[in-house]
């Protein structure tokens, strides 16, 4: 599953990324989202708006179409 | 002593604040990762020499133009010391940063800021374990309060010793890898750790592949092969991961061993306010609300009852007392009409406004230092991508709503190309402040019942124009790619007066300054071309120069409704600053008996009114607009469009108006 799949609120595992744009997957990696990393997804916007994550303490927004790229196991 | 010291950091960390305790300036500040963009030098306290402000970076491989210029600092000054700044509260994240300055040389003063936010969430760091560890100075600071400053001090001053890098293993694949590059970069001269350059080769550092072009397709070869045989042995992983994975598990082991938690997580006040402002259904309502509140604050509420006292005092005492003081010195009638009509009637008539323009400074100050900023770009995000730009654009074009020159400069944290020209070329019609003293003078002659609609419906119209044209760019031009989007939101911070204050009186003073020079070199310049004609000195005013030149052009304008020479020639030299468009007006329409605004008023309607505000808010950007967008575009031809589409949209949005509004009925 990824990201976008998740409810808000809910804990899960990254585990890689598929099809997220190299320029995002590069500033992810610099915010410290990466294979392994626990994430929380906080809210998801409407009419297909960008989602906000959460990760140690900080929160990071990105595009549903790269929230969906970024493939998650729930915890 | 002529040290030199520069701040390097994550964004968002707090090097800016620092730097204004350290150096006693007022830069920037503001809660949002990209508020410095550009290099700014200060000098240190206690004569300890210079101090570097930088953009904030992540790894030092870089990615948006802001961050390139921390790259190359950092190429072209191997050995100026460095003052590293983390968030405390953000440990593991920061010290990506600080591992890459170690690994480059020691000469590195750690500043642990934010200890104030750490605490609160609970976080505890062991100061003198993390300095042994990496065997640098550590100090504690709390940037915004001043706390810790003088320690920084006594830091800087102990710096110079030179001991050797950090070292650290990556592995036997990569380290053969960094070894070959750096045999083969032995020859390049000069301080530079070539260990350091090796490894961020290895890392796809942009910056450094540039530098290192003429050896280019060895080492190229050298990485590719080093990728291969990793890749080999590690499974499908990339070089840059890997290096990366390598500080993480160092850092990881330091954090352990310094960092104590002692509260349980819990929901932060950050969080609460986000439920509510970034709510799916109130989240633009809000923003939308809250720029309304804006406009009235400064245009109803306060700013113009405000205005119209200083208006009082300017023309009622300060004036009066010219008048008295002049006739008593005597001076010859010439002075006394420069004096007065001139400098008086034209500075003054823009110095009027400056309440509206410090209100509507302290408000953007308010969005931009409590964190607020980062939110609207969230909100707005999805309606961008329909204009196929990103939300991100909204921090220089808000910025731009103060001024258009630092929102030019703001488009530099976008990390696309494509979106930071559109957003560049989009900016001039961001009405500024510098525009805001036309609407004001305007309104409060034609619209005094409906004073913030009116204003707000320019404001509107101002955006409307711009995102057409992101639209148009966007759907021809740079239809191939696509925009991006992502984006940190710092936790709110509670703004400080202090702060506020000050941020707003370094932007407003911009105002009061170029009401000082440019505005009073010009309104007497001005005064100077009404005063004189082709048939000698203090000729009728419709016979001066300055009528000769407005009647030139006053036929293109005659379509749009205000075909006069006067408005013609205050069009003109609103190209210099807007605010310049004002004091024209004064002079030309200031008659001893009458105020202006009863002149005004005979000269317009309140439709054509409304035409000339329109106009003057989209025909051209200033100078200085100009001369800033031609050096961060590097291109005459998008300045060029920017003006001419600007000119064209200002003649037929105009036209509509009036033709739309005559045959409406409307005066
Ligand atoms: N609570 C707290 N806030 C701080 C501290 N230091 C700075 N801030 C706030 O953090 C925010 C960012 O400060 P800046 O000085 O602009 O940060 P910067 O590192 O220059 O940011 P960029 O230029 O974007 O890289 C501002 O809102 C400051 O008021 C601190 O020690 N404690
Ligand atoms: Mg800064």
């Amino acid at each position: 599953m990824n990201i976008a799949q998740l409810k808000e609120n809910e804990v899960a595992i990254v585990e890689c990324f598929s099809t997220v744009d190299q320029l995002i997957k590069d500033r992810l990696m610099q915010l410290g989202i990466y294979p392994n990393q626990e994430i929380c997804l906080l809210r998801k916007l409407p009419f297909g708006g960008p989602c906000i994550i959460g990760t140690c303490g900080q929160c990071i927004c990105i595009r549903l179409y790269d929230a969906k790229g970024i493939e998650v196991k729930k915890k | 002593m002529n040290a030199t010291f520069a701040l390097i950091g994550n964004p968002n960390t707090g090097k800016t604040s620092l730097f204004n305790a350290l150096t006693g300036s007022y830069q920037y500040v503001g809660n949002w990762s990209g508020v410095t963009v550009e290099k700014k030098v200060g000098t240190l306290h206690h004569n300890m020499g210079t101090l570097v402000d930088l953009p904030g970076i992540y790894t030092m491989n870089p990615i948006s133009a802001d961050e390139a210029v921390v790259s190359n600092y950092l190429l072209e000054e191997p050995t100026t010391p460095v003052l590293n700044i983390i968030d405390t509260s953000q440990l593991k994240r920061n010290l990506h940063v600080t591992i890459q300055l170690l690994e480059r040389n020691r000469n590195v003063l750690l500043c642990l800021n934010m200890i104030d936010v750490a605490n609160e969430r609970g976080i505890y760091v062991d100061n003198n374990r993390l300095s042994s560890l990496l065997n640098i100075d550590v100090t504690p600071i709390i940037a915004r309060k001043e706390q810790g400053i003088d320690n920084i001090f006594h830091g800087l001053n102990q710096l110079h010793k030179s001991t050797t890098p950090l070292v650290l293993y990556y592995g036997s694949i990569v380290e053969k890898g960094i070894t070959s590059i750096e045999k083969k970069l032995s020859d390049l001269n000069g301080d530079i750790n070539t260990r350091w350059l090796a490894i961020q080769y290895l890392q796809g550092n942009r910056q450094i592949e540039n530098k290192l072009s003429s050896s280019n397709c060895e080492i190229a070869k050298i990485r590719d092969d080093t990728e291969k045989q990793l890749q080999f042995k590690e499974g499908n992983i990339t070089l840059a991961y890997h290096i990366m994975n390598v500080r993480e598990t160092f850092i990881q082991s330091i954090v352990d061993q310094v960092i104590t938690i002692k509260k349980e997580p819990k929901v932060f006040m950050s969080e609460k306010i986000d439920q509510i402002v970034t709510n799916k259904f109130l989240g633009i309502p809000i923003f939308l609300f809250l720029m309304y509140m804006i406009f009235m604050v400064t245009f109803n509420w306060i700013g113009f009852p405000l205005s119209d006292l200083l208006d009082v005092f300017l023309t009622d005492m300060v004036a009066v007392w010219f008048e008295n003081v002049l006739a008593i010195l005597q001076v010859n009638p010439f002075i006394e009409s420069v004096i007065l009509e001139g400098i008086i009637g034209g500075v003054g008539g823009v110095l009027v406004f400056t309440p509206q323009i410090f209100i509507l400074f302290f408000c953007l100050s308010l969005l931009e230092d409590s964190g607020y900023m980062a939110r609207i770009t969230v909100v707005m995000d999805r309606f961008m991508q329909a204009m196929g730009l990103n939300g991100k654009a909204f921090i220089p074009l808000i910025i731009g709503f103060g001024c258009n020159v630092p929102g030019i400069m703001a488009a530099r944290s976008i990390e696309q190309e494509r979106d930071r020209l559109i957003t560049m070329v989009m900016l001039p019609f961001m009405s500024c402040s510098a525009r805001l003293p036309v609407y004001a003078l305007f309104i409060s002659v034609f619209f005094k019942e409906n004073q913030a609609l009116i204003a707000l419906s320019l404001y509107v119209l101002g955006i409307v124009i711009a995102l057409l044209l992101a639209k148009i760019l966007t759907s021809t031009t740079f239809k191939k790619e696509k925009s991006l989007f992502i984006m940190e939101l710092p936790p709110y911070r509670m703004p400080q007066w202090r702060t506020l204050w000050r941020a707003t009186w370094e932007k407003g003073k911009g105002f009061i300054r170029k009401a000082g020079t440019f505005i009073f070199g010009g309104s007497v310049i001005i005064w100077l071309l009404t005063y004189m004609g082709p048939g000698g000195i203090d000729v009728p005013m419709d016979e001066s120069y300055l009528a000769q030149i407005g009647a030139y052009i006053a036929p293109f304008l005659a379509p749009l409704g205000f075909g006069t020479w006067q408005a013609a020639s205050s069009l003109l030299t609103g190209f210099l600053a807007k605010e310049v468009v004002v004091s024209t007006m004064s002079i030309i329409y200031a008659a001893p008996e009458v105020q202006m605004q009863g002149l005004l008023a005979e000269y317009f309607s309140p439709l054509t009114a409304y035409g000339f505000m329109t106009f003057i808010l989209l025909y051209v950007p200033c100078l200085a607009t100009v001369a800033v967008m031609k050096q961060e575009t590097h291109s005459i031809k998008w300045t060029m469009f920017a003006i001419l589409y600007g000119l064209v949209m200002a003649y037929i949005v105009t036209f509509l108006i009036i033709q739309c509004g005559r045959i409406l009925g409307i005066a």
